[in-house]
């Protein structure tokens, strides 16, 4: 490459070695995460392995050794709640991925009013989550919520959202779905937008067709975010609380229990601390076993390009 | 320009149309609930057209009959640190991730992978699983119940995903931006701060928007670790629900008046948000 004439010569005599930019670049972020991880997951493994709770602290810890993950392996009820959780998480997240790819892409034209469209989209993202689940609440009510009246006026009849585990879950979705494809839309369109236009020029003027530009063109260019995106939002509906907590309670019975909503219920309801870090330490076993798998492939897809 | 089948148009206005309802449906309704009266918001079929009842706002912002309610924010404690924990966690998550992204993008240090992951796991931990540590690790450092505390567990809370965020954006810039500036005499945080940086000013906005909308809405951590004096509008607003039963309008009237910061917070950033990146440099795009 040949010295650009357009660029004014360096006005800066020192320079930064990039091993000392590296340097200062990443490790503010490392300490702040090593000192906030760190220490509490070590506490998390040794309180595993004890019976102990909280609210007594004057009671010495018994050592369990691997009591307290044996009782949590052998529960068939804890199987169920994962099971549960995976449904969920599957459910939404799809949802909210072709959904907010979709948006996203009708966005890119321009149309007018189109930035405040977009403005509009973002709000249910901003809502309180557990202001949210309320709402969603009140509107799937069976009796006079808005959703059954709309339903029977249009000759659906009424269902019973709420009180039976698979539309409980579907109520779920649609409303964690209702809140979080913002996020999609806003990083899909961004991701969209960072796509040089002389590329997708170029592909046109060749003759592709729409959907040969978007699924040859824009979606491999915008993969790396739409990736991220997808990770993100997996690994939230997996820890998703609030939602269930005013939407289900975890009813009917305990068949939309979340595990994320049964560690909550073991370490702040029971009280059973050292259970509770055991079922913690699972939980993070398998989402972090997951997301490496994820990433890993994700890693070479990167590199393969 | 060249003119198009009238479907080309149709089909995305369909859809269009059709989110909006859903997106923008239950907004309308928890708008119109929270200045319902109690005897309007159970009715059979709901009412469109009542008498506006402001009591629910009154309580929020404990003025008029609802002056002592538990849930008032008003202009007090609260609402001060609120704005701090949510701007200064926003601001350092920001900060730190844009750095540690753009290191993660651009140089091959060793245990880099290692590091992503690492900084990805961070939030995948339950709040649950951990604020029971955090709680001890607080009270012996001293930092319980202050919004310092709070603002270490905001940035952190969000550090993982503007680190990701931003190095996606960052891996979308041709690393020859750098080369040329080099080329041409200047230094790699030159061109960083003043090539690389302007290309992803969409990018940074999404992530500080993010941010701001996870600090401002926490409220698991916030519950624990800042119980009175540091405590958060959501801690303040949740005494609202529960007590005395569920108090509907005061619920649709507090996420109502919680969600105008947010909403001001993406104005102001509105211009960065959706800036496309341009190549221009270049005169050439991709990697």
């Amino acid at each position: 490459m040949a010295r650009d004439p357009g660029l004014p010569p360096r006005r800066l005599p020192r320079e930064l070695s990039d091993r000392m930019l590296c340097g200062l670049f990443v490790l503010p972020t490392l300490g702040v995460l090593l000192v906030m991880v760190a220490y509490p997951f070590l506490s998390l493994l040794y309180y595993s392995t004890l019976s102990f709770s909280l609210l007594r602290p004057g009671q010495a810890p018994r050592a369990m050794g691997f009591g307290n993950y044996t009782m949590l392996l052998t529960d068939p009820a804890l199987w169920e709640r994962f099971v549960f959780t995976g449904k969920f998480v599957v459910l939404t997240v799809t949802v909210q991925m072709l959904l907010g790819i979709l948006i996203a892409y009708f966005l890119q034209r321009d149309f007018r009013g189109r930035d405040i469209v977009f403005t509009l989209f973002m709000l249910p993202m901003m809502l309180c989550p557990i202001v949210v689940g309320f709402l969603w609440r009140y509107m799937f009510n069976s009796e006079w919520g808005i959703i059954n009246v709309m339903m029977a006026a249009a000759g659906l009849g009424k269902l019973d959202w709420l009180g039976i585990a698979d539309n409980a879950l579907v109520a779920v979705v649609i409303a964690d779905a209702w809140m979080w494809t913002p996020f999609v839309i806003l990083l899909a369109t961004a991701a969209f937008r960072g796509i040089p236009v002389n590329i997708r020029e170029a592909a046109r003027i060749d003759g592709a067709s729409p959907a040969f530009v978007f699924f040859r063109v824009t979606l491999p260019l915008s993969a790396p975010i739409l990736a991220i995106a997808l990770l993100l939002r997996l690994i939230d509906a997996f820890k998703q609380y609030d939602l269930f907590f005013a939407m289900t309670g975890g009813g009917p019975g305990n068949e939309t229990m979340t595990v994320s909503f049964e560690l909550g219920k073991i370490a702040f309801r029971y009280f059973y601390t050292g259970l509770a870090s055991a079922l913690a330490v699972l939980m993070l076993v398998i989402i972090v076993g997951l997301a490496m798998v994820f990433v890993r492939r994700l890693t070479l897809a990167a590199e393969e390009r | 320009m060249r003119s198009r089948p009238r479907s080309a148009f149709l089909l995305p206005a369909v859809v269009l149309t059709v989110y909006m309802v859903y997106s923008l449906g239950p907004v309308l309704w928890i708008a119109l609930s929270s200045i319902k009266g109690r005897q309007d918001l159970f009715t059979l079929p709901p009412r469109l057209i009542f008498t506006p009842d402001f009591a629910g706002y009154q309580a929020v912002f404990g003025v008029g009959a609802a002056r002592d309610s538990a849930a008032a924010i008003g202009l007090s404690q609260a609402l001060v640190n609120s704005i701090v924990v949510s701007v200064a966690g926003t601001l350092l998550a920001t900060v730190l991730g844009t750095l540690a992204g753009y290191a993660a993008s651009r140089f091959r240090f060793p245990g880099r992978d290692d590091f992503m992951f690492f900084a990805l796991s961070t939030r995948m931990i339950p709040p649950t699983a951990v604020l029971v540590f955090y709680h001890v690790m607080y009270s012996r450092v001293g930092l319980s119940d202050t919004v310092g505390g709070l603002v270490l567990v905001t940035t952190f809370i969000n550090l993982g995903l503007a680190t990701w965020i931003m190095k996606g954006f960052f891996d979308g810039v041709p690393v020859e931006v750098e080369a040329i500036a080099r080329i041409n005499g200047y230094s790699r945080f030159w061109a960083f701060r003043r090539l690389v940086l302007p290309m992803v000013r969409g990018g940074i906005a999404a992530t500080a928007g993010f941010c701001f909308i996870f600090a401002w809405n926490e409220y698991s951590f916030a519950s624990i670790l800042a119980t009175t004096k540091a405590n958060t509008l959501p801690v303040r607003l949740s005494s609202a629900m529960g007590a005395t039963g569920i108090e509907w309008t005061q619920i649709f009237a507090a996420g109502m008046v919680l969600i105008v910061p947010v909403v001001v917070f993406f104005y102001l950033i509105r211009r960065h948000l959706l800036m496309g990146m341009t190549f221009g440099v270049l005169g050439k795009g991709g990697t």
